[in-house]
């Protein structure tokens, strides 16, 4: 019977987050409706809410931080399984471990204050350079701090994650497929290209979880997306994020008639976002683990 | 499937796709490393200026002035919160562990887990937001407290977890053993499960520890940022490391940023420290 009492506070938290979260967001959607997600204007002198930029940053940074990190992680659980020795992957993989707890705002610090100058010298000015005529690179990096920026640090900071979790799964292979491949004296990138054509499913699982993290993310991204009402049509701009729309603007937010509303119905956005990504990922986890299972 | 007799293309292919994911390793790695040396660098830097004993408990410089100061009330503020979270999240956690695994085949734990593996994707600036709505707002000023519930529903899921591995991960023949000598359902898990499972729990309150540590976004709108005096009541304001690195970072004054460079190495150490404790255990878990 004690052990219940924890079990209601739980349930007691999710009562009053869905009560706070509905209460704050329904007078919003109700408003606005369909203009609250499509609308760019974020003006709260006037309570007029969009967060169509935000949104399109919160997408752009975290799509862009999940396709530098799944081939980054893939490369990584390949080389330390087939090619690599084993105390050195052993060594490689701790290490991963540690920097992927490592707190956020050490990463935003470093992200703020080192990465800008890095990026946009070495990487943002060249790919303008000589790949200009694309789109994405089209703009001038007057600034480090830009939507390329956050969805780099992004990317450094799910690495670790979704390396752990690739890694987890390619070690969960039953021994019996490595036997067999050997048996035909396959050659170490087959069996790496065999083993990630099974465990596909755990990839795709990994990749969804990393972008439902990297779009959760908050304080790093506030230091280093630029923190400026702008879609990103170029990555070299400076935007924000959903995440950083709300970290910017909450504690001004009572002053202000529905804004509060506003930024918690932001926030419900946020969260279904998230929610999607995450159970579409978990199903997809476990579905590897009863194939394995 | 390609089978190999000799020089082959598979041969070149093999060592091509050696070279290019070693490449990739290395490029990928590189990022921590350049992190933690920039942070050590700068961080050393700035403690050395001052002291490593007066950059610990001196009061930070304002924006404008001249000096670096220290991180004195803020690094309070950490330890208070850290304490503070922890002391309410660890029973809590351990309490709902205990239900899941004592009685894993009903209703009430099957969705007790799921909802607290929920809480693990809550972003953690909602977890904020909530606590400044039902506990600031009402109490009229952000506080200790407010930064510290907020913490704990952060912590939580991850301890929860943690704790649930280890105690679930008890051998059956071992309760099957309590048993045989009459102790009762409570005595089993209090007697034999929680002894056999210590080292998995230790892990689990470091890993609480090492979140509340470092977390930020839970406490930008529940803590205060009261930095330059030193905290007297958990139900006033206070300050967090984590919190005065992501207000200093912004700000454009070197010597401001200085300050924020010393205490991300503080933070660094500290998560270090608890990270190897983490690590040496679970060996021990696992040994």
């Amino acid at each position: 019977m004690t052990l219940l009492a924890p079990s209601a506070l739980v349930i007691a938290f999710y009562v009053l987050l869905v009560r706070l979260l509905a209460g704050y967001s329904i007078p919003v959607f109700r408003r606005y409706g369909a203009s609250f997600v499509l609308s760019s204007v974020w003006n709260p002198g006037s309570a007029s809410y969009g967060i169509l930029p935000a949104l399109m940053g919160t997408a752009v940074t975290s799509v862009l931080a999940a396709a530098i990190a799944l081939p980054v992680s893939l490369s990584m659980v390949v080389f330390l399984n087939e090619y690599c020795p084993s105390i050195v992957a052993r060594v490689v993989a701790s290490v991963t471990t540690v920097m992927g707890g490592l707190p956020s705002i050490v990463y935003g610090l470093w992200g703020a204050l080192v990465l800008p100058e890095l990026l946009r010298s070495y990487v943002m000015v060249p790919l303008h350079k000589y790949l200009g005529f694309l789109p994405p690179f089209s703009c001038a990096p007057v600034s480090g701090w830009t939507f390329f920026t956050a969805g780099v640090l992004l990317a450094i900071m799910i690495t670790p994650y979704m390396f752990s979790l690739v890694h987890e799964a390619y070690a969960s292979v039953p021994r019996k497929y490595r036997e067999a491949l050997l048996a035909i004296s396959a050659r170490p990138y087959v069996i790496a290209r065999e083993f990630i054509k099974m465990l596909w499913p755990a990839v795709i699982g990994a990749l969804l979880l990393g972008l439902g993290r990297a779009a959760g993310e908050t304080i790093a991204v506030s230091l280093v997306v630029g923190n400026v009402n702008a879609v990103p049509y170029c990555l070299f701009l400076p935007g924000q994020t959903i995440s950083s729309l709300i970290a910017n603007n909450f504690p001004e937010a009572s002053s202000y008639p529905l804004m509060l509303n506003a930024l918690y119905a932001a926030a419900s956005v946020l969260l279904v976002v998230g929610m999607v990504l995450n159970i579409a990922g978990l199903a997809l986890m476990s579905r590897w683990r009863s194939i394995t299972g | 499937m390609e089978v190999d007799y000799g020089v082959s293309a598979s041969k070149v292919i093999n060592w091509f796709v050696a070279g290019i994911t070693c490449l990739v390793t290395v490029l990928g790695l590189m990022p921590y490393a350049l992190i933690v040396t920039s942070t050590v660098e700068r961080g050393v830097k700035a403690i050395a200026t001052v002291g490593i004993l007066k950059f610990l408990t001196a009061l930070p410089p304002s924006p404008g002035t001249k000096g670096l100061g220290g991180v004195g009330p803020s690094l309070l503020g950490t330890l208070a919160l850290t304490a503070l979270s922890t002391l309410m999240g660890v029973p809590l956690a351990f309490a709902l562990a205990m239900l899941v695994t004592e009685f894993p085949h009903n209703i009430v734990s099957r969705s007790l887990r799921a909802l607290v593996k929920g809480l693990l994707e809550l972003p953690t600036i909602l977890a904020g937001m909530v606590v400044y709505s039902l506990v600031v707002i009402p109490m009229g000023t952000p506080s200790i407290f407010a930064g510290a519930l907020a913490l704990t529903v952060v912590m939580l899921p991850y301890v929860t977890t943690y704790f649930e591995t280890y105690l679930g991960s008890v051998p059956k023949i071992y309760r099957e053993a309590g048993y045989a000598i009459g102790l009762s359902k409570a005595g089993v898990a209090l007697r034999v499960v929680v002894p056999i499972a210590k080292k998995g729990l230790i892990v689990g309150v470091l890993v609480g520890v090492s979140r509340a540590l470092g977390e930020t976004a839970p406490l930008l709108f529940t803590l205060g940022a009261a930095r330059y005096y030193y905290p007297t009541s958990i139900t006033g304001p206070g300050d967090s490391v984590s919190l005065l690195i992501y207000n200093f970072a912004m700000m454009p004054y070197p010597n401001l940023r200085a300050v924020a460079w010393g205490a991300a190495l503080v933070l660094l150490a500290s998560y270090l420290i608890v990270s190897l404790a983490v690590q040496l255990c679970v060996r021990g878990v696992e040994a």
